[in-house]
């Protein structure tokens, strides 16, 4: 009985008209090629808002996604500069759009989330903060704070929650990735930028008094520096005063920082002037008088569009990596350098 | 008359041979999506095999890695004429973000295979890469048949091949 009734039940589904018409003639709808309201599509420029700053170009993950260039000048003023994006390589994750500090934004794509700082009752020269990108979810920072509900997890996210946090710093012995849980210094952040901007130019000048070594440097080797943290060290405490602050800013700054060099034999350029129109911010000139192409390094943004334009392969392009040691009790921030691996032309 | 014949069996039905030259799987789990109901690829006559010797498409994926620089000449060369090939994805087009500093990919596929045409975005929508197979491929299948017809019958005359 069961049977016969299932029987009669597929032969009535499949004698219906509308059955028989989807069998014989199936189709998708044509909504199946509509984006929805929610799809990141690639990002749209607006040329006119655009200073030129350069982040989109340095938070993009794709190396040859978005590139900074600049319209020819003409009699009356200067041409733009702004970002094209090559959607070759676009991966479409918006963060060109997210970084981008013209209000308003040069770059659209999708919705922006702007991060907001967090603010914090208790007096502490330092605020604490988790670094989702590093967190491994461990929770022993959870577990080694003495205030309940100060770290809380929440969407999956470990969170601080500034409000009842003591600043105790338990959570920093406890946390086992380094970076991972942060004590940042929230109040003299234009000192500390001073800092960073001593370290980030005495290590650059010191970099460029070495150009000989860089020029006779053979192809795939690394050049290894080292600079004496004394030679910093006076300069910065006359910045920031707090020994403990100063080295730590001075730590955060080396082992992160990258610097871009670019340089050039003068007198094997062959003037062909290639790279002068492809400089996205005339950083690079030619004189017709003393036929001399030169660069402005203070103008510079190291973007390698150069590096990348000559023909002749004689500009060169290094990254400087660097990591703060102990070396015979002194310590030294050492340097390493190699060239670049981004194909030139 | 055996030409239009074969004009219409070479458009209307399209063997995929999906082919991932070292990438990051996104592209090809697109192109799974595309069997799905929802997009239901088979309704078009494009089937995917998975075998180059039946193959008139041949999809790439992935940013060519080294081991696949060899493989994917040898592929291509397996594959029987009028053939087509569709780079799916920004890997094979430029490398994408595996065209880093220190990276080891061998990215534009192009250096190395006749690539006709090119689907961007990472990963690129299934109905893009639907609507690219289904406005390259037909007819671009169909008048390399013609010309490769052409071509035999020179050969034989000549008694070349």
């Amino acid at each position: 009985m069961k049977n016969m009734s299932s029987v009669i039940w597929y032969l009535y589904e499949f004698a219906r008209k509308s059955f028989v018409e989807g069998f014989t003639d199936a189709k998708s709808k044509h909504d199946i090629v509509e984006k929805p309201d929610r799809f990141r599509d690639f990002p749209e420029v607006i040329k006119e808002y655009c200073i030129g700053c350069g982040a989109c170009t340095k938070s993009c993950p794709s190396p040859q996604a978005i590139k900074l260039v600049r319209d020819g000048d003409d009699s009356e003023e200067d041409g733009i500069t702004y970002p094209v994006v090559n959607e070759r390589s676009c991966i479409r994750c918006g963060f060109c759009a997210e970084v981008c500090p013209t209000d308003p934004k040069t770059l659209l794509c999708g919705e922006n989330h702007l991060i907001k700082e967090e603010f914090n009752i208790i007096p502490s020269k330092r605020q604490y903060l988790v670094d989702d990108f590093l967190c491994i979810k461990c929770k022993k920072c959870i577990k080694s704070c003495p205030v309940e509900g100060a770290i809380i997890e929440k969407d999956n996210k470990i969170m601080v929650d500034q409000v009842k946090c003591i600043s105790c710093g338990n959570c920093l012995d406890a946390c086992p990735v380094k970076g991972a849980m942060k004590g940042v210094f929230i109040d003299n952040l234009e000192d500390q930028k001073a800092v960073i901007h001593l370290v980030v130019n005495t290590l650059e000048e010191f970099i460029e008094s070495k150009e000989k070594e860089l020029q006779s440097l053979p192809d795939e080797k690394l050049l290894k520096l080292q600079l004496p943290l004394s030679e910093i060290w006076d300069k910065a405490l006359k910045i920031i005063p707090d020994e403990e602050v100063a080295l730590e800013i001075i730590e955060n700054a080396t082992d992160r920082l990258k610097i871009r060099i670019i340089a050039w034999d003068d007198s094997k350029c062959k003037k062909c002037r290639l790279c002068v129109d492809e400089c996205p911010t005339g950083a690079i000139t030619y004189n017709p008088d003393t036929n001399d192409v030169k660069r402005d390094s203070n103008k510079c943004l190291r973007c390698s569009n150069c590096y990348q334009t000559c023909p002749f392969c004689f500009v060169k392009y290094f990254i400087a990596k660097f990591l703060l040691d102990e070396f015979d009790g002194e310590k030294v921030i050492l340097i390493t350098l190699n060239e670049s691996q981004l194909a030139n032309n | 008359m055996l030409n239009t014949f074969k004009d219409i069996v070479r458009k209307s039905s399209i063997h995929v041979c999906l082919v991932n030259c070292g990438g990051c799987n996104g592209c090809d789990i697109e192109i799974v999506a595309l069997l799905s109901p929802r997009y239901d690829l088979e309704q078009y006559g494009i089937y995917v095999h998975n075998n180059p010797r039946e193959a008139d498409v041949i999809l790439i994926t992935g940013a060519v890695t080294e081991q696949w620089i060899k493989k994917i000449k040898r592929i291509y060369s397996k594959a029987p004429e009028p053939k087509v090939v569709a780079c799916v994805g920004n890997c094979p087009l430029s490398g994408d973000v595996f065209n880093q500093e220190g990276g080891n990919v061998h990215a534009p596929v192009s250096d190395f295979i006749c690539v006709d045409a090119e689907i961007s975005g990472c990963p690129p929508r299934p109905s893009e890469i639907l609507e690219a197979i289904l406005t390259v491929a037909p007819g671009a299948i169909a008048s390399r048949g013609r010309e490769a017809n052409g071509k035999n019958k020179k050969n034989q005359v000549t008694g070349g091949k």
